[in-house]
């Protein structure tokens, strides 16, 4: 059942992100990003989180019980950096952008005019 | 085996000179130094590690001495040693290119210390052992590169690096979603390890799944055919050191990552595979390539396509896959990173003597003669090597190349590689031409007093005619030594299970 709603949950935070990154907002463009990336991120989790029910510390190890897999947890922790320091770096270009030509709208007519 | 520490020395030397750097962000100069010196420092480390490479076999190194299933661990064997030593060698030319160079985003602190993080990522991913940690590597020097290219001289830079990171980060996406599918069946992300299980024969059920998800990253970081569409914008607007660096050698690490997959991991699966994607890919990007830069308006977007195409002959070489077209792509890929770069480099230094600092052919008809002398020469030095003419390095790469074809008896390929060779002459003496050989016109552009220095594309080409002279004999042998090793993914898996007993 847990399965299933990982599943799902992944496929649907997919969907949203690809769509949200052919926008021509760019901000939503941005935060289309940032879900795909979440997405990326559950199904490492979906990976490995159902293995055990503790915590990986040598206490709970010894004791015998069943711990949930620590390797993926640090993955999934550098993923979640390396994935904020892109997301930010997004953000400020497209601040910088909108700055120079007034608009986010990848699209715009002025914009284009102003480029030719 | 002990570790070696000199694989550990290639990658902190780089890294060291981005916080020194970072910390005399007030002096420019001194900041420039610190780079040409650290590129320098990382390129004897390279240079000493691919002799020991060389001569005794692959070398590891446990990082904090955690042992290889738990910890990260380095391994140089012949191939990563070559790639590195690649990659270091362009780089300290590509820094010595910013010391004299007068673009304003040079002085821009944050340079030098982005340009040695990209140095840093690049000899990563080449000496990595681990999957993941060549994920950071990669995403470490895709980072650089993008912010790199956005603080451009050119306004279009900015766009060119939005839309660049944005593509790249969903190659990321699907290299991280190969990763995880690769933990899930193997329950380790150590190539060495992985290769291990996958020699075992049976063929588990996600591992389908993830060996299409790296290629497609991999093809991604190397604009190959389907994904190709960011480069030329992204090779064209970045700074000339930085976009030298991009067309030469960053594509180069999805070179590396696919030679990596079809010979350490899916070695059975590779035959299919090779001939069927990577044959057909390459040949398309031959012809876009080609023909896109034979019709484009502007001369750095002329090289970034022939880029696109050039990594079409490594592509066809990759799919041929037996041992001789296996030697003749790394040694197109080898000789392409120098000629490339210093063509880049060129054309950068051609740009920067026009007021407009363009390299636009509509104002740059005939410019050569406002240049100082031996430019022009060297460009079409650059342009034979590329389009494979002895005595140039380029003849080497297309001769190994094609004997790998003959050696296939794949004709219908070989014959379609040898015309858009014919191609690659076309749109190089044409550019040559159009620059140095017409009469100026009316829009021709006004030439400045002073311009970037000629010094590093210059060494660059010299480098390439003893490559295609003198040094063509050791580099084929190297070479052939790196395609046997790699054909035996048991030399690269030995080498690591030594440093689990003994560490």
């Amino acid at each position: 059942m847990m399965d299933f709603v990982f599943a799902l949950a992944i496929g649907i935070l997919f969907g949203i992100g690809v769509f949200q990154l052919m926008r021509r907002d760019l901000i939503k463009v941005a935060i289309g990003f940032a879900i795909l990336f979440a997405a990326v991120n559950l199904f490492f989790i979906a990976a490995g989180a159902f293995e055990g029910e503790f915590a990986p510390y040598a206490d709970n190890v010894a004791a015998g019980l069943t711990t949930s897999d620590p390797l993926i947890q640090a993955l999934i922790l550098t993923a979640i950096v390396v994935s904020f320091g892109s997301f930010s770096l997004v953000l400020g270009f497209i601040y910088i952008i909108s700055r120079r030509y007034e608009t986010v709208d990848s699209e715009d007519k002025h914009v284009t005019a102003l480029k030719n | 085996m002990a570790n070696n520490h000199l694989l550990l020395g290639c990658l902190v030397t780089p890294l060291i000179g981005a916080i020194f750097a970072l910390v005399f962000y007030r002096s420019n100069r001194v900041q420039r130094s610190v780079g040409v010196l650290c590129g320098f420092a990382a390129w004897l480390f390279c240079l000493a590690l691919l002799v020991q490479v060389h001569d005794r076999g692959v070398q590891t190194y446990a990082l904090g001495n955690w042992q290889p299933p738990y910890g990260i661990v380095l391994v140089a064997d012949t191939l990563g040693g070559l790639f590195a030593f690649m990659v270091t060698t362009v780089m300290i030319f590509g820094l010595l290119y910013t010391f004299h160079s007068r673009d304003n985003c040079m002085r821009y602190p944050a340079f030098v210390p982005l340009f040695l993080l990209m140095e840093v990522g690049l000899v990563g991913a080449m000496l990595t052992g681990d999957l993941f940690s060549l994920f950071v590597f990669i995403e470490l020097m895709v980072l650089a590169s993008v912010s790199l290219t956005a603080i451009s001289d050119d306004n279009l830079g900015l766009e060119a690096a939005l839309k660049y990171i944005l593509i790249s980060s969903v190659g990321t996406l699907f290299l991280l979603l190969g990763i995880a599918a690769m933990y899930v069946t193997f329950g380790t992300l150590n190539l060495a390890g992985i290769a291990r299980i996958i020699l075992t024969g049976e063929l588990l059920s996600l591992a389908p799944v993830s060996v299409l998800m790296l290629l497609c990253a991999f093809l991604l970081k190397s604009a190959v055919f389907p994904f190709h569409f960011w480069q030329p914008d992204f090779h064209t607007t970045a700074p000339t050191p930085i976009s030298a660096m991009l067309s030469s050698i960053v594509v180069k690490v999805g070179v590396y990552g696919i030679i990596r997959l079809v010979t350490l991991l899916y070695v059975e699966e590779a035959p299919a595979l090779q001939l069927w994607w990577l044959s057909v890919l390459g040949v398309i990007g031959i012809f876009f390539g080609s023909l896109g830069a034979l019709r484009t308006y502007n001369a750095k977007r002329m090289l970034a396509y022939s880029t696109f195409a050039q990594i079409g002959f490594i592509l066809v070489g990759l799919g041929w896959g037996g041992a001789v077209a296996m030697v003749g792509a790394i040694v197109y890929a080898f000789n392409h990173a120098f000629i490339k770069s210093a063509l880049l480099m060129l054309m950068g230094v051609v740009a920067s003597y026009t007021k407009k600092k363009t390299a636009n052919f509509e104002y740059i008809q005939g410019f050569g003669e406002k240049l100082p002398a031996g430019i022009g020469w060297l460009f079409l030095l650059g342009g034979l090597s590329l389009a494979g003419i002895p005595p140039l390095n380029g003849f080497i790469s297309k001769l190994a190349l094609i004997q790998g074809g003959v050696d296939r008896a794949d004709w219908l390929n070989l014959i379609i590689m040898v015309a858009a060779g014919i191609l690659t002459l076309m749109y190089m003496v044409s550019a040559w031409q159009h620059i140095f050989q017409k009469k100026p016109n009316a829009k021709t552009d006004a030439a400045k007093a002073e311009g970037d220095s000629a010094f590093a594309p210059a060494a660059l080409i010299v480098i390439c005619l003893l490559l295609g002279t003198a040094l063509a004999e050791p580099l084929l042998q190297v070479v052939t030594v790196t395609v046997e090793q790699i054909r035996d993914p048991q030399v690269y898996i030995a080498a690591v299970e030594l440093l689990e007993g003994g560490g």
